[in-house]
């Protein structure tokens, strides 16, 4: 398989908007990469600058060492996978897989084997000779993968492969794709705007927004130590909840409550004392307690957990979304009481996170 | 070819569909319409206002019927197919003795003078397509039922490896 590394890539249209501001990523041999971020954010863009369909306006791209920056997209030894399947509707599924190998001229033979090796992995042997119009949409995607496969390429490009499918198909697929990356120990490159699908499927994250790299990270990195508010506020579901507090000696004073910070979280707020921040606090880090007083709105059982939403401090407070452990039964208007379990703090100018080591 | 080799190929078979004989048929009834378009063109016009015309129309239609429905079939492995195709192959070669053959030995008095119905140029022209569509049938038929055969065979393998 192959490494992969972007070097201050650049992406600007003719129109001179700029869709991707100097990319950096080393992807390693095997790794699977899960670029996410919102629509519009340049993931799309970035994986297609790497597969060669869109060309790299400043920027080197090396794989395994050698500069492909130039070098067109048929060269370059890389597979992709997109959102629309892309499969002939007139020719069978082994047709499909075959296509373009047999496009290479390669030995039928060899072909008929890489096929069938590709089907056996991908659970497609019964389905061989019918037509895409006969399968699912999940199916129909891992056709698209069997394409792939039968190249054996240097590198796996996925552009958000799940999208068209139902939530269930999805949860099926992406366990595939899972399988199929550690069956085949392939570098793959993994375009999606769900954070779901990155968290579970990445080595690592490249969380994006509005052309720039947000952070790199293993999902754990992101989901526990965000760099910065975007972020906290996209990893995570339900969102991270956000306040404007202000750090008094030991104790956060925001609007309609206060809490006490732990000698850690005292440390790391030296340098902001008296000094207004953002305190990023998880739904599911909130438990019941004294410290916050809330009137809540609505309350949705999900079996394990409850999900309380309200307002801190009466009905024209600030939002707050907690996820109880268990089954509650809050009622509209009543009021409860929530402890925050673990706090991010976040400079409020650079929207940075604030780190122990930090001021 | 070892016979690894062989077997790959067979099992391609279950994969990929019988396009030399689809094709030989359809180059078959291409040939045909070769034929047909060309038959009456003669300048004894008298000649040919017989029953022979409906009739020949008629098998014409026929012939592309059945040719174009075997040419699907043998596309699909059914060995049946290879048996109409033959048939309709040898039905080529004797359709050389009732039109040209005819034609060609007959003469007729145009202007008072005496005319061969068809020339040898057209004639031997009407034996070669008549004689390509049927060597195109019978190959098309034998290629098939060949490789029904052979993949009856491999499957019958399969199946008894549990495959």
């Amino acid at each position: 398989m192959a490494t992969l590394n972007l070097q201050h890539i650049d992406k600007i249209y003719d129109n001179n908007v700029q869709a991707v501001f100097d990319f950096n990523l080393d992807v390693k041999d095997g790794e699977l990469i899960v670029l996410v971020g919102p629509s519009g954010c340049g993931k799309s863009t970035t994986l297609r600058m790497v597969a060669g369909l869109e060309d790299i306006s400043a920027g080197k791209l090396l794989l395994d060492g050698r500069d492909i920056t130039a070098t067109p997209a048929k060269d370059r030894d890389m597979a992709m996978v997109f959102q629309s399947y892309a499969l002939y509707g007139h020719m069978t599924i082994y047709e499909n897989m075959a296509f373009s190998l047999t496009l290479r001229k390669e030995n039928p033979n060899v072909i008929h084997k890489k096929v069938l090796a590709a089907a056996e992995i991908l659970g497609l042997t019964s389905q061989l000779n019918k037509k895409p119009a006969q399968l699912s949409g999940g199916q129909r995607q891992r056709v698209a993968m069997g394409r792939s496969i039968v190249r054996n390429p240097k590198v796996f490009l996925f552009d958000e492969p799940l999208s068209n499918l139902d939530a269930k198909l999805r949860g099926a697929t992406r366990r595939e794709i899972l399988l199929l990356h550690k069956r085949l120990k392939a570098t793959m490159l993994y375009v999606t705007h769900d954070q779901t699908e990155a968290l579970t499927l990445a080595d690592r994250i490249v969380c994006m927004s509005m052309g720039h790299v947000q952070q790199v990270g293993t999902p754990l990195e992101l989901y526990d130590s965000p760099a910065n508010i975007f972020v906290a506020s996209f990893i995570g579901l339900p969102p991270m909840n956000f306040y404007d507090v202000r750090v008094d000696g030991e104790q956060l004073v925001g609007e309609g409550f206060q809490v006490s910070l732990t000698p850690e979280e005292h440390h790391t707020l030296r340098a902001y004392h008296n000094k207004e921040i953002t305190l990023g606090v998880r739904p599911e880090n909130i438990v019941e307690g004294a410290d916050v007083p809330v009137s809540v709105t609505s309350n949705e059982n999900l079996g394990m957990n409850t999900l309380v939403h309200g307002y801190i401090g009466g009905a024209r407070g600030v939002r707050i979304s907690a996820k109880l452990k268990g089954w509650r039964d809050y009622k509209t208007g009543e009021s409860a009481s929530f402890t925050f379990n673990r706090k991010h703090f976040f400079d409020k100018e650079t929207t940075n996170a604030i780190r122990g080591g930090e001021g | 070819m070892t016979t690894e080799e062989r077997t790959i190929q067979r099992d391609r078979m279950r994969f990929i569909k019988n396009s030399l004989s689809s094709n030989l048929a359809i180059l078959g009834i291409l040939f045909d319409v070769f034929y047909f378009v060309s038959l009456y063109q003669s300048d004894v016009d008298t000649y040919y206002y017989n029953y022979l015309i409906g009739i020949s129309i008629v098998y014409n239609l026929i012939f592309m019927l059945a040719v174009f429905l075997s040419s699907e079939g043998v596309k699909n492995y059914k060995r049946n197919y290879s048996y109409l195709l033959a048939a309709v192959g040898i039905g080529q070669i004797v359709r050389i003795f009732i039109i040209p053959m005819r034609a060609h030995a007959t003469t007729t008095i145009v202007n008072g003078e005496s005319v061969v119905v068809m020339q040898d140029g057209q004639f031997f022209w009407m034996v070669a397509c008549l004689a390509a569509s049927a060597a195109c049938l019978v190959i098309s038929a034998v290629v098939n039922f060949i490789r029904c055969n052979e993949l009856e065979a491999h499957l019958k393998t399969l199946e008894t490896q549990g495959v």
